[in-house]
């Protein structure tokens, strides 16, 4: 054992060198340092797939556009994709996990530090690796050997023989490397919940984040791992001359489908229940009233969960299934419509006959109601096979999701964003510029994914490079266009805003929102202990009943 | 409170391994010296993580900072309502009406509904069937070059799907009147007989066309509108006239899932030796 101090944590001493200051970052096993370094690390590669998606939209801003090459383009979408699932939404949910989780729980740090410091590694060197496909084969210039399979890479299409060179290859691999990464991060979070709560923290007290986040770690353990494993079936295929997904010599494409979509499907609830998780700690707050329904939001989680297992399918009702099997996978999508509603109602009762305070962080969980309310009805309507037959290989699909992973889980995250920052750096956001954020954010994404859903409709389908004139296609097109204009406006503002308010933002204070979870009863930004003596808990409040001894939430809980 | 708390003791091991790992996987794609230089970095880490760990974890002391103030809030009072009378807080809402309310408004409107529906046939089609084989035509692909003949005519393949549609739908709305009533207490028809019919409707004529694509082409939109009016006002009045019951917000879990326990369940006079 080593006794020390650790300066970091101290504020009255003098600013150490930078290279020492490094070196305090890169070892650190701190569950809240490696949150940030998740977060940050989400947020630089944010910014890359975000460059990729306006190539992709300058080229399809207008009709026979040449900006990039159909090479260049199909390796803007795989790796936008590929980036915004696996290096920006899953580290951000693993970075909010990271840090809040054991605060909330009234714990000291995760389950495993150091499992923790190397799953967050491997995802930050997977995603290098990844990227670092852009420098081979022909360098940046026309894109080097970036992966061109798309972000779900269907076999045959992986194949040797349709994907010579290593392109692939390096999809296949930095996916495995983070793969590993969440893996390791899903089961620290996982033993945490269930071993590090605080005294009187029972799993019925627990903040409705930690129970979503208890429910996303299961997730990603189930979803990820056969991910994992079909990835080195691909492997075992273009390297040692393996046949799983060769048709020709008796492999099966469909089987990567299914593998894929095992994996595909449930990580859209890994992506959300966070984002539900966020919302949920932020609109009671906001909104003056404990949660409406706590049991019922945790059981209709709980059950998303389990439903989310069994609607991968969905996502291959054009592959010729039999009627059976798409009648399954059409009840269960349609089902899971059930308990997600059951949460919408339940947010929206909680902010009924409330006093509701439109912060920064309640604006974007506003936004967020009213988006995932719209991309949850065009999720309904896709779940029928016969409308997933006309519009699942359109732009009508691709509208959809970004509504739901643009609209709802990147809206609940910045609002998380505003929430937190206070605690993470111990100065408040600007609310000036937070809004401003929000409103530019807000007109492009309507005027980007409203108007994507239209030449869908008209029948543009997905993945196309460019298209002929005259087909109603080119207006709604430039609209979208213009609208990443906006978000992209929008997403300056906010890192300017972070940036900014990290130097000159007012103090926060440890409890800046008045707020009822435990995290906020310690100093902004926390000591490394997290708490000096290890706090006892009586309700789902525990701050509340600080603060109102007169009247406290345990009296009604039982 | 202690003066010093462990922590564990920072390490650079994990990174080392982590980009070991990360190496011997891209020499694949690179060269394969990267693989063994990969190979070697994961060895190095693997064996400088267990010195970490093993016999004994290594951990920092860090002093503890003293206790902060206990927190506090500008909102000394809590927000009470009027309407709560024993309950102190905000638990909304306090009444609501039983399922069996929103069933029977459910089934109570599906009744008004056909009705006008089959009236809409009679008058134009002179065939009750004709509305019920539309509303069954999306289940049907051969439905769509039907004549109106066909359509007027009666099926009853077509008869069954309609009125499990009818049913279903008529139920599911009707109970789902039954949660949202209360929250318009004073204008219950307004909400469950106009407002949500125009919503309603307003959405299906935005959808119809990709839903059923056969009663899109032949609807009448003021009949249309009509039969649903009619099922909300029916149902309406049918659910608000329902004696509202106490909700179980505030009761513990237990209670509400209906688990019974002493404590929890009135206990017979035998079981207390009396």
């Amino acid at each position: 054992m080593t006794t020390a101090s650790i300066p970091w944590m101290q504020s009255d001493v003098a600013r150490r060198p930078l290279v020492e200051r490094l070196h305090d970052w890169v070892t650190t096993v701190d569950h809240k340092r490696l949150g940030i370094l998740y977060v940050v690390y989400a947020l630089v590669l944010l910014v890359v797939a975000g460059i990729e998606a306006a190539i992709m939209r300058i080229q399809l801003m207008a009709p026979h556009n040449d900006f990039v090459s159909p090479q260049v383009f199909n390796r803007m979408f795989t790796m936008h994709g590929t980036t915004m699932i696996f290096f920006v939404a899953m580290p951000l949910v693993f970075g909010f996990a990271n840090y809040l989780v054991p605060l909330m729980i009234g714990a000291r740090d995760m389950a495993f530090p150091r499992l923790n410091a190397f799953s967050f590694w491997l995802t930050a060197f997977g995603g290098v690796l990844l990227h670092f496909s852009f420098l081979g084969g022909s360098g940046l210039y026309g894109a080097g050997t970036a992966p061109d399979v798309g972000w779900f890479a269907y076999a045959p299409l992986t194949a040797k023989t349709f994907s010579p060179g290593h392109s692939t290859d390096y999809w296949t691999l930095a996916l495995l490397v983070s793969g590993f990464g969440s893996i390791g991060t899903a089961i620290n979070i996982l033993t945490t919940i269930l071993c590090l709560r605080c005294p009187g923290m029972t799993l019925g007290r627990m903040p409705l984040f930690a129970w979503l986040s208890l429910t996303m770690a299961g997730l990603v353990i189930l979803a990820v791992s056969p991910l994992s494993a079909a990835q080195m079936m691909l492997l075992v295929d273009r390297y040692l001359g393996g046949h799983f997904f060769d048709t020709q010599a008796g492999g099966s494409a469909v089987i990567w489908m299914h593998f894929f979509w095992v994996f595909g499907h449930p990580e859209v609830y890994v992506l959300v229940i966070p984002a539900f998780a966020v919302v949920s700690e932020i609109i009671p707050v906001f909104s003056r009233k404990p949660i409406f329904g706590y049991p019922v939001m945790v059981a209709a989680t709980v059950c998303i969960g389990f439903i989310s297992m069994s609607v991968w399918a969905h996502h291959m009702f054009t592959v010729g299934m039999s009627p059976a099997a798409n009648g399954f996978f059409v009840l269960s999508t349609m089902a899971i419509a059930v308990p997600t509603g059951i949460k919408i109602f339940n947010w929206l009762a909680t902010m009924w006959g409330g006093t509701i305070q439109f912060r920064t962080p309640m604006l974007f969980c506003t936004g967020f109601l009213f988006q995932f309310l719209i991309g949850g009805l065009t999720g309904v309507m896709l779940a029928c096979a016969p409308f997933d037959w006309q519009l699942g290989g359109s732009y009508f699909l691709v509208a959809h999701f970004h509504y739901v992973i643009v609209g709802a889980i990147l809206f609940a995250l910045f609002g998380g964003f505003y929430y937190w920052f206070p605690k993470v750096s111990g100065r408040m956001c600007s609310e000036t510029l937070g809004k401003l954020h929000f409103w530019l954010f807000l007109i492009g994404f309507h005027l980007t994914f409203d108007c994507m859903h239209v030449p869908g409709i008209l029948g543009m389908p997905r993945r196309i490079y460019t298209y002929e004139p005259g087909r109603g296609w080119d207006a709604w097109n430039l609209w979208v266009t213009i609208g990443v204009v906006f978000q992209g406006l929008g997403t300056l503002v906010f890192v300017g805003n972070l940036v900014w308010s990290y130097f000159e933002g007012d103090r926060a204070g440890s409890d800046p929102w008045d707020a009822w979870t435990l995290e906020w009863s310690t100093e902004s930004p926390p000591p490394v202990y997290n708490f000096a003596a290890l706090p006892v808990v009586r309700s789902r409040r525990p701050l509340w009943d600080l603060k109102h001894p007169e009247d406290p939430d345990w009296k009604y809980e039982q | 409170m202690p003066n010093t708390l462990e922590v564990p003791a920072p390490t650079a091991w994990p990174l080392v391994l982590a980009f070991g790992t990360t190496l011997l996987f891209a020499g694949l794609v690179t060269n394969e010296s990267l693989s063994v230089l990969g190979a070697l970095l994961m060895i190095a880490g693997a064996v400088g993580w267990f010195r970490d760990v093993l016999p004994q974890e290594a951990h920092d002391v860090v002093p503890v900072r003293p206790e902060l103030p206990a927190a506090v809030t500008s909102r000394r009072n809590v927000a009470r309502i009027e309407l709560a009378g024993e309950l102190p807080r905000a638990w909304l809402p306090l009444e609501t009406y039983p399922v069996s309310a929103g069933i029977r408004g459910g089934l109570a409107g599906a009744v008004a509904m056909a009705v006008l529906a089959m009236l809409y046939g009679l008058l134009s089609q002179r065939s009750v069937w004709y509305p019920i084989n539309l509303l069954a035509a999306g289940f049907f692909p051969a439905a769509v070059t039907a004549s109106t003949e066909q359509l007027a005519a009666f099926h009853l393949n077509a008869f069954l799907v309609a009125v499990l549609i009818h049913l279903l739908t008529s139920l599911l709305v009707g109970v789902l009147y039954g949660a949202m009533l209360p929250m318009l207490p004073r204008r219950p028809i307004l909400l469950g007989g106009f407002i949500a019919p125009l919503m309603w409707s307003g959405l299906l004529y935005s959808a119809l066309g990709i839903i059923n694509p056969v009663l899109n082409a032949r609807i009448n939109w003021l009949w249309f509108v009509l039969s649903q009016v009619g099922f909300g006002v029916v149902a309406g009045i049918v659910v608000s006239r329902h004696e509202r019951v106490r909700t179980w917000q505030r009761l513990p879990f237990a209670v509400r899932a209906g688990l019974e326990a002493p404590g929890l369940m009135h206990e017979h006079p035998e079981d207390r030796g009396e």
